[in-house]
């Protein structure tokens, strides 16, 4: 066990793991759809930074 | 605001993080990092998270050496006991509060903040807290100033810092976009971020239907409320969470907050520069005088109060001024962000800032948050089409007008519009005249009691008149 110096709640750390199990559903299927559009033609903004995929930075 | 012993002043908001603290010496600004953070802070150091972090603007650089000797010598720590090395980092012009940002600065705050925690995990580290209070706009952009938030990443472990993040960005832009955009304000009363139940039970039913806000907030804060008396480790027994889930948790906080819009309309403000009293030759003779007196005085740091969406501030950006731009009203302080985003502005920062009801010192022993005015003074202060509003709409005697201007700094641009104004006149339409003293005599006079009166011009096609002045 790590020793935490902000108390992370238990219904916090819980809930983590089922909303996890959810988001990983729908990000795998919106992974899917956008491969769908790419390869339909719909280009998707080109990254500058190499380190990051899919997202912008923010306040740009 | 700094806790004095002997020449080093620790600061007031630096306590509750054993890693490390910051402290003020002689003026400057650094970060002690304590011996039980060593791993930690040499792990950020030399994974290259630091070094990728700082490049895109995300966190605040720092040295390790003395910047008064320049010869590369280790800064001396404020804690000899517990220190394990000292940082001297870029300082932020302006410290800004959650409380004072627009939709927008929040949103890009949180978005800010994801961004980092996704980048971290990818080289094996966490961030350990995700307090709005560590985000500063930096040269436009939002920026992480507290370098001890980060711990190494461990398999298996959730986020500790989610709930704090739920509370600080999730909550109140989940409130600003659905319910009202003054519900920011509730970040002033809860300095730890909106309870997850208050949130829960302000929203509107519909934000159920919302994947992203029924997980984290509504169901999360039942999840709060049931779990309430079990321990972490009681109530998670062995599951664990791998890396992956924790990624997906990440991307859909972040496809949460990305949805999540608010579009500045049909406040008071909005329409301002279109339909007021002005001619083009009045409103491009007060820019030039503006121009000339800020370049005058060489004013480096300049407060633009009642800026509306910021066009006299920038008129202040451009002498090379850093300049605060202050507004009432939510939707022209959104506007003017948007703005300072698309011009790529650094040296511009609007804020959301109610003058008869300044931002007060808050937090623990009323000192971990700043006041308003104790972030001054700035060298200038801009008060255009403002004292009207203070003096006729508050009631503020004028003499009172310019006793809190003159706390706000030394110079003073500021702008007279008589009752015969077409602004002024809308205040009265539903209401007694009872200032007899509003008039151009009276303010030369009760300013005079502060002021020395440096300059003053009549401002040309309209009976507006500018001042600039100087504190006595």
């Amino acid at each position: 066990m790590i020793l935490l110096y902000l108390d992370p709640g238990s219904g916090s750390f819980l809930i983590q793991l089922l909303i996890a199990a959810i988001a990983g559903l729908s990000i795998a299927f919106g992974a899917n759809w956008s491969k769908l559009k790419r390869r339909f033609g719909k280009k998707k903004k080109t990254e500058t930074d190499d380190d990051d995929d899919d997202e912008q930075d923010p306040g740009t | 605001m700094m806790t004095t012993t002997n020449k080093t002043q620790v600061h007031n908001a630096s306590f509750r993080d054993p890693s490390g603290f910051l402290f003020e010496r002689d003026g400057v600004l650094y970060r002690q990092v304590n011996q039980v953070y060593a791993e930690e802070y040499t792990r950020l150091m030399d994974s290259g998270l630091y070094a990728r972090l700082v490049k895109v603007g995300l966190l605040v650089a720092h040295t390790e050496s003395d910047p008064s000797t320049g010869s590369g010598q280790a800064i001396e720590s404020a804690d000899k006991n517990l220190a394990f090395r000292v940082l001297y980092p870029e300082r932020v012009p302006f410290i800004s509060y959650p409380y004072e940002w627009s939709f927008g600065q929040l949103k890009d705050a949180a978005l800010a903040t994801l961004s980092i925690q996704k980048r971290a995990l990818k080289l094996g580290m966490s961030l350990k807290d995700a307090s709005a209070y560590n985000i500063q706009y930096q040269k436009g952009k939002p920026t992480l100033i507290d370098t001890l938030s980060f711990e190494s990443y461990k398999e298996g472990e959730p986020w500790v810092a989610y709930r704090q993040f739920c509370q600080h960005f999730l909550a109140p832009l989940a409130l600003m976009a659905y319910r009202d955009v003054r519900l920011s304000q509730l970040l002033r009363v809860y300095i730890d971020g909106i309870p997850l139940d208050l949130a829960s039970a302000l929203l509107p039913a519909r934000t159920r239907w919302n994947l992203g806000l029924v997980t984290h907030i509504h169901l999360h804060a039942s999840a709060q409320k049931r779990y309430a008396d079990v321990t972490v480790s009681e109530a998670r027994g062995k599951r664990k969470m791998s890396k992956e889930a924790l990624l997906a948790l990440i991307e859909s906080l972040r496809v949460t907050v990305r949805k999540l819009e608010w579009k500045p309309a049909g406040t008071e403000w909005a329409d301002y520069y279109t339909a007021n009293n002005y001619t083009d030759a009045a409103f491009e003779h007060k820019k030039v005088l503006v121009g000339d007196w800020l370049s005058r005085i060489e004013a480096k740091t300049v407060w633009d109060l009642g800026a509306n969406t910021g066009l006299f501030g920038r008129v202040a950006a451009e002498t090379g001024a850093n300049v605060i731009s202050s507004d009432i009203d939510p939707a022209a302080v959104e506007v003017n962000y948007r703005l300072v985003k698309e011009k790529k502005e650094e040296n511009l920062l609007p804020l959301v800032l109610d003058l008869t009801n300044p931002s007060p010192a808050i937090g623990w022993n009323n000192s971990e948050r700043d006041s308003f005015l104790q972030r001054g003074p700035a060298d200038a202060t801009l008060a255009l089409a403002l004292v009207h509003h203070l003096a006729i709409s508050n009631n503020v005697p004028l003499v009172r007008v310019a006793e809190f201007f003159a706390a706000c700094g030394e110079w003073l641009i500021v702008e007279f519009v008589p009752k015969s104004d077409a602004q002024v006149k809308k205040l009265f339409r539903s209401r007694l005249d009872i200032f007899s003293e509003y008039t151009q005599a009276g303010f030369e006079k009760a300013f005079g009691e502060r002021y020395t009166m440096v300059e003053s011009s009549a401002v040309r096609d309209s009976e507006r008149w500018l001042y600039l002045m100087r504190r006595k």
